[in-house]
């Protein structure tokens, strides 16, 4: 896309025009731009090194309460109408099944402009220091015997967004985010043993600059790392019994957002996911008087935090950032929501409407959903804790559709008695029932022990989607939980 | 509508970036999809979407050193800036020692996938689909699900002389369909034709299931004899695909089936294999780097026979890419993606009628993997599981969790049923299997729905 920035918004308002004058009672377009750079580093050598570039424009419109929804990588003006068009032809289609028609929530129609913070840009690191980070992490992981991967990688991503509306919404966002990881990978005697820093799943991303991947410390935890990867070889099986779990904070991050975060999302509620990702066990009669977890936990969907994958400026439908409770001392507060989901249950949109590229329609999407901290750091709430066991790291999830019996799977894990991690366990895993879990809480970490973790893989949506999401996340302890599914 | 742009036209988009001075090697992989998705949910379309998306994708070899980059603008210029920004990626980063080359010059099979008719289906034509769908449901039920319609080329050319084209169509209808006192009902069908969807077969399946899923009862988690529909035996098949069957995962020791080349891992009657060019699935004739693909025993006869390979990873084998390449750079190595469980002699009701008490499962949902090396899957139970007692179907129960070994599923599987259906799996593409009876299949947990 040779055009300035200012040409971009002029295709959106373009494609919005087209679309209006096609027959769209309500039309919106985003232009959307895509850098992605990522790199891949094992026992020294270069794995992969790509970069992707993408930009296109898709063009959403409401005919007679109706959705139509088309894009194009093409955007010469003869293209830009053909798919107006075409969404307003999609839109009509879609009346051949009567329904109740959508009506949006009303919105300031705005004119801004958002940038995520960052110190340095990640694109213009060059190409030598990233690789020279993951050879030096790789070098150090390898010196522990008995390994057989050391990989590290980095992975940058970059959006630009150019949004209008036929309301007068006019919108430009650039979102930047850097991340790193690195993962040692031991085998033997039948079993594959993996331990990684920050995270799994290639580390920790932040919509953040290149400073944030210098600071996550990937050479430095390298050792450590390696060595508990060999040592879980010959650690034995986690047993299987009904004990006290404390969990690390990016494991509480991902037990957020599959047993919180997808429930309360209102279309799955209103049943518009039910047939792929699933529906939710929770209703709108719920809010305001489910006990869904204990007093010590409240969760909040916050999309200003700085350095959060689901912080923005305002989401794809043009409505604010904000900060919603979700759950407040244990009580189920809100969804989060659309502009079309919030009228159906007599509120207003929480902004909570992304859209994977410029190819796919805005979906209701986790912004940073996050459990408030309490008190304490890990080391204390395992000093208070006289038997149980202490698992660190996700390796796998998996929920039932409607989000209430799930089985998580963690790298590592390690008895704790008497306040002491002693025993190191391996192959870890613990089920439960999402409420029952939740209300089991009886501690939470402070703010020193609280972590925005990026999860940039949240799957959702057909044609599918991939929506990159943010949660921030205390150590946390839970009572009476199911350990060692066999 | 758009239409293909055809190899001629493909070819000149890739001129440039094969010409690129100054380098070893040049492999542009491009790609061109379009098509149109009709979802429904509560038995009204709510979202409905059309696009068209290009990609060229640039691999350049220089000295051992390898670069890649991507972009949607597909043109020559865009090609040639993709490949120029390769290369500079090339020249600062380490050489791979296991580069093996791109692919030879070899011809591919030949594969007619194309439907004009499916390539251009409107949005009107899937709505009739749709309802037509949603007619089938009983009064107090409603249909959730996606009518899909997609057209795709994809090409391979290189500077060493392989060039290889293909394009293909595909049709997809899934459908839930829920209501009355709990319960719900799954039906799905792919096919190359829009014409081979017959909406009001998946609804009649789907609302029937749906039906006879009401009011289910709690079960108690434990050891069953089950019988997995198609839908269901597509996730053990297809979660083999991840974690044993990538000839990368098989020399690394990662795979559920290192160590066990020429070993029974099955029971006999177990076959599967991968075969992209087969007409009974929905394959590309080549792979990402422009490999003939080839039909890969994997298993037979419950004897694991072999991996899937791609250059790379037949390099450090010692043997012949089978055409199972996926995008470079690819770091987790080949994948096969057109599996197959081959078919036995049993019809589902004879299944059922050997059965004192069992378990009819409809199909799995988000599985993950609980243990790789030992194939140890978790996933629940969805849309239409069932209580067999004395070789007939009974009451519905309430969803349950399984934590399961694949292999050890697949040795005590004791009967195969005689058709097969493409069946999807939530994170793969869809394998072609029967339905199959397993015995003491490990169930762990229930939900309360």
């Amino acid at each position: 896309m040779s055009r300035g920035s200012d040409g971009v918004l002029g295709v959106a308002r373009q494609a919005v025009e087209a679309a209006r004058a096609a027959g769209a009672h309500y039309a919106d377009a985003r232009a959307v731009r895509e850098d992605t750079e990522s790199l891949t580093v094992r026992n020294q050598e270069m794995e992969g090194v790509d970069r992707a570039f993408s930009e296109g424009i898709g063009i959403r419109v409401l005919v007679g309460g109706y959705w139509g929804f088309a894009a194009t990588a093409r955007m010469d003006e003869a293209e830009i109408q053909r798919t107006a068009a075409l969404a307003v032809a999609i839109a009509r289609a879609a009346s051949r099944l009567p329904r109740e028609p959508v009506s949006l929530t009303p919105v300031d129609a705005v004119t801004g402009r958002w940038e995520s913070p960052m110190q340095e840009d990640p694109f213009s690191v060059p190409l030598e220091e990233k690789i020279a980070l993951l050879m030096e992490a790789t070098r150090r992981m390898q010196l522990v015997k008995g390994l057989a991967f050391a990989e590290g990688s980095v992975d940058l991503f970059r959006r630009h967004t150019w949004f209008a509306s036929s309301e007068g919404a006019a919108i430009e966002q650039t979102t930047v985010q850097s991340g790193g990881g690195i993962e040692a990978t031991a085998i033997g005697d039948g079993e594959v043993q993996r331990r990684s820093f920050p995270n799994s799943f290639r580390g920790h991303i932040a919509a953040a600059g290149w400073e944030h991947v210098r600071a996550l410390g990937l050479v430095e935890e390298a050792e450590r790392t390696a060595t508990e990867a060999v040592e879980l070889l010959s650690a034995p099986e986690c047993p299987s019994e009904r004990t006290t779990l404390v969990l690390d904070s990016g494991q509480v991050a991902l037990q957020i957002h599959e047993s919180i975060g997808h429930p309360v999302e209102l279309d799955r509620v209103l049943g518009m996911e039910e047939a792929y990702a699933g529906s939710s066990f929770l209703s709108p009669d719920h809010r305001g008087r489910l006990r869904y977890a204990s007093e010590l936990v409240s969760i909040t969907a916050d999309a200003t935090l700085p350095g959060g994958l689901g912080t923005f400026g305002w989401d794809d439908e043009g409505v604010p950032a904000q900060r919603v409770p979700i759950i407040v001392d244990g009580v189920f507060q809100n969804f989060i929501s659309s502009r079309e989901t919030a009228g159906v249950i007599g509120g207003t949109s929480t902004g909570a409407m992304r859209a994977d590229g410029w190819q796919n329609l805005p979906l209701i999407r986790m912004t940073n959903i996050s459990i408030e901290p309490r008190e304490g750091t890990l080391a204390d709430i395992v000093g208070d804790t006289k038997d149980g066991v202490f698992m660190a790291t996700n390796q796998s999830w998996s929920i039932d559709d409607r989000r209430v019996n799930f089985q998580f799977g963690c790298e590592i894990a390690w008895r704790i008695k008497d306040g002491k991690l002693t025993q190191m366990y391996r192959n870890p895993n613990y089920t439960g029932i999402t409420t029952e879990f939740w209300r089991s809480c009886d501690a939470v970490g402070g703010r020193e022990s609280w972590t925005l973790w990026g999860t940039p893989n949240c799957g959702k949506g057909q044609p599918a989607q991939v929506a990159r999401v943010g949660h921030g996340a205390s150590p946390a302890r839970f009572r009476d939980v199911q350990v060692g599914v066999r | 509508m758009p239409g293909a742009f055809g190899p001629d036209e493909v070819r000149r988009v890739a001129e440039p970036a094969l010409e690129l001075p100054g380098v070893d090697g040049v492999e542009v992989l491009l790609m061109h999809e379009w098509g149109g998705l009709t979802r429904f949910a509560s038995s009204a379309i709510h979202q409905s979407t059309w696009r068209e998306d290009t990609a060229v994708r640039v691999r350049v070899v220089s000295a051992g050193r390898i670069g890649v980059c991507a972009t949607n603008e597909f043109t020559p210029e865009g090609a040639r800036r993709a490949a120029e920004s390769a290369r500079e990626m090339a020249a600062v980063v380490a050489p791979d020692p296991q580069f093996p080359g791109l692919a030879p010059p070899r011809p591919v099979p030949e594969r007619d996938g194309f439907d004009e008719a499916t390539a251009s289906t409107t949005p009107e034509t899937r709505a009739e689909g749709v309802a037509a769908l949603v007619a089938q449901c009983a009064p107090g039920f409603e249909a959730a699900g996606a009518f899909e319609t997609t057209a795709m080329e994809i090409a391979v050319a290189n500077t060493e002389g392989q060039f290889c084209w293909t394009s293909s169509t595909q049709a997809s209808l899934t459908t839930v369909v829920t209501g009355g006192e709990g319960g719900s009902g799954f039906a799905e069908v792919f096919a190359g034709r829009v014409a081979d969807v017959d909406p009001e077969a998946v609804g009649r399946r789907a609302a029937g299931k749906a039906r006879a899923s009401q009011n289910p009862h709690d079960l108690d988690p434990g050891r069953y004899t089950v019988i997995l529909e198609p839908s269901a035996v597509a996730t053990p098949v297809g979660f083999l695909a991840w974690i044993g069957f990538g000839g990368r995962a098989l020399l690394e020791g990662r795979s559920c089936f290192s160590g066990k080349e020429g070993r029974q891992v099955a029971a006999p009657s177990i076959s599967i294999y991968d075969d992209a060019t087969s007409p009974l699935t929905l394959g590309v004739p080549f792979d990402f780097e422009g490999v003939p693909r080839s039909r890969v025993d994997l298993i037979e006869h419950g004897v694991f026979r072999g991996a899937v390979y791609d250059l790379r990873s037949a390099r450090q084998a010692g043997t012949e890419s089978t055409g199972h390449a996926l995008p470079p750079p690819n770091p987790e190595g080949p994948f096969p993606l057109n599996l197959f469980l081959a078919p036995g002699d049993a019809a589902l009701e004879e299944m059922i009628a050997s059965t004192e008490r069992g378990l009819l499962v409809t199909r799995f949902h988000y599985s993950n993997v609980v243990h790789p090396v030992e194939s140890t899957i978790t996933g629940m139970t969805r849309d239409g599981t069932f209580l067999i007692e004395r070789g007939e179907v009974g009451r519905p129960v309430k969803n349950l969790r399984f934590t399961q070994s694949i292999l050890e599923a697949l040795t005590n599987t004791t009967m195969i049923g005689r058709d097969t259906e493409l069946a999807s799996e939530f994170f793969f593409s869809a394998s072609r299997v029967p339905a199959i009876k397993v015995e003491a299949f490990n169930f762990t947990g229930r939900s309360d729905h």
